[in-house]
């Protein structure tokens, strides 16, 4: 295994408050891995220090070998709400990221609507943020994070807001896109059957403080489609996930209620 | 596939009955007119004290004939222009150095409430016994006026800029000044053109009232020289070429709130 993505020794304190212990774990180029566990268990601020909008408090991240050290163009965030510039239309929203590195040019403007086009979002280049359906505008949340041509997608939570219907499509949707590219991608969800839908490895957190608790290799074949949701090997792997993070999640739903 | 969403709402449905003008308005507006011009006649009867909407109409126009009109308006429309001009620009970076700045902030935060609560105009008289009676001294009362809700308004729109915006663009690895001036500045853009806005109205009042206190010329002393000739045709041409101003100067701005910050139409 070619590691894309290696952690080793990432720790991480809020202050008195243990949030990541010791994390070592990898990513192998061109796979899907996700991250699941109980709220609280540290898992977006994994994603945040990868992405390196935050800082660890021991550890490093290393991407194809390489320190990271703050956040930049190797990495594309797509974020749980769609943080799309209301005063710019779904073309120059998308262009953000490759305008930021100094690229702004004819080639990287057809490059971007070819990856509005991938994402569904042909015939809507003109349109601002306000007339999109919330589907529509994480389809160029995504297309954004695209559009830089990072080494590693790190996707926090992205269809969470959305209905459970849109939220099928979606996974559907980055699967096909995901196929066409075979980027790296590292996907929190705190859906379990999200994860095993979409990903080659489930790395399961448990919290307090939050640490790796187990991988799960995820064996289904691909492409899949929403109908392997039903088959008993889908729905033993979300028992089996849900059996090793049941406990933790009802003891954070008990501490949200107190 | 996605269903092919358009709102339709902002596009259409609002101008529909935003900009039809309501029958009940013109006729409250032409009422007001004719009871006014009725009182003036046949109630106060006295030229003294309430001049008619005829007699303005013909005072405006006798007064622009002599070229007296223009000579008043243009003295005023200079000292507004230069004190706007010159506050708008220094309320932008005022603001923008409170926004950026913690210690410019503590600084200058105590002298912005205060004297943005505090009717400066009262200060006229002084500003006249410094820089005499032309132009420069109330061009200092407008901008004594116009600078504090310039500055505010640009430091809490500076201010209010989403946090998660500005995260998104970091996440690209953007430096300072992109994030300021493809985020903050943009997302505080609206709050600055509110604030410009009200130091239309305020500004206006400072020509007038500093002209009031001593001038040669200007629509303030156009009134003042009326009120102390009991002229009131005249005295009410100044009011009512001065309201049509504040009028048309507000309309001229919500056209170019709308080019520049469409997002924020709703």
């Amino acid at each position: 295994m070619e590691a894309k993505l290696a952690i080793r020794g990432l720790s991480k304190w809020f202050g008195e408050l243990e949030a990541l212990r010791s994390l070592d774990l990898e990513v192998e180029r061109g796979g899907f891995v996700s991250v699941v566990g109980p709220s609280g268990c540290g898992k977006t601020t994994f994603l945040r220090i990868v992405a390196g909008l935050e800082p660890a408090t021991a550890g490093e991240v290393l991407l194809d070998g390489r320190l990271v050290r703050g956040p930049s163009g190797d990495r594309g965030f797509v974020f749980q709400t769609d943080n799309l510039l209301p005063w710019r239309t779904v073309l120059a929203n998308a262009m953000i990221g490759p305008e930021v590195a100094g690229r702004s040019g004819e080639g990287e403007r057809r490059r971007t609507l070819d990856l509005l086009k991938l994402v569904g979002l042909e015939g809507f280049e003109r349109y601002f943020p306000r007339q999109l359906s919330g589907g529509m505008r994480q389809r160029v949340n995504l297309a954004r994070a695209l559009a830089i041509d990072p080494q590693i997608l790190l996707m926090d939570e992205p269809f969470s807001a959305l209905d459970a219907q849109t939220r099928e499509i979606m996974q559907t949707e980055l699967m096909r896109i995901w196929e066409e590219g075979r980027k790296t991608v590292l996907f929190v969800t705190h859906q379990i059957d999200e994860a095993v839908f979409l990903s080659d490895r489930v790395l399961v957190f448990a919290r307090r403080p939050g640490r790796l608790q187990e991988t799960v290799r995820i064996d289904l074949p691909r492409p899949r489609g929403l109908a392997i949701k039903r088959t008993p090997e889908f729905v033993g792997y979300v028992d089996r996930i849900w059996r090793l993070i049941e406990d933790d999640v009802r003891a954070s739903v008990i501490e949200e209620k107190v | 596939m996605m269903q092919r969403r358009v709102e339709t709402r902002s596009a259409n449905a609002a101008p529909k009955a935003g900009r039809r003008i309501p029958l009940a308005g013109v006729l409250s507006v032409i009422g007001g007119l004719v009871l006014w011009e009725l009182v003036s006649r046949y109630l106060v009867a006295n030229a003294l004290f309430l001049a008619g909407p005829l007699q303005i109409a013909r005072a405006i126009v006798q007064l622009a004939a002599t070229g007296e009109l223009w000579r008043h308006i243009g003295i005023s429309a200079a000292e507004f222009a230069l004190g706007y001009v010159i506050a708008s620009i220094l309320g932008v970076i005022c603001g923008m150095a409170m926004a950026e700045s913690a210690i410019a902030k503590r600084i200058m935060q105590p002298w912005i409430s205060g004297l943005y609560a505090t009717p400066t105009i009262a200060l006229a008289p002084l500003f006249i016994l410094w820089l005499g009676i032309g132009i420069w001294s109330k061009v200092l009362v407008v901008i004594t006026l116009v600078l504090f809700p310039v500055t505010i308004n640009t430091e809490a729109g500076l201010r209010t800029t989403s946090e998660r915006l500005i995260e998104m663009l970091r996440s690209f690895g953007a430096t300072p000044p992109q994030i300021f001036f493809k985020v903050s500045l943009p997302s505080a853009l609206p709050f600055i053109l509110a604030g410009l806005k009200l130091g239309i109205g305020r500004g206006l009042i400072g020509v007038v009232v500093a002209e009031l206190f001593g001038s040669r010329a200007g629509l303030g002393r156009l009134i003042s020289a009326s009120a102390d000739a009991f002229n009131m045709p005249d005295l009410f041409a100044g009011v009512v070429v001065l309201a049509a101003a504040g009028i048309a100067m507000t309309a001229g701005f919500g056209v170019i709130e709308r080019r520049l910050v469409p997002w924020t139409r709703d």
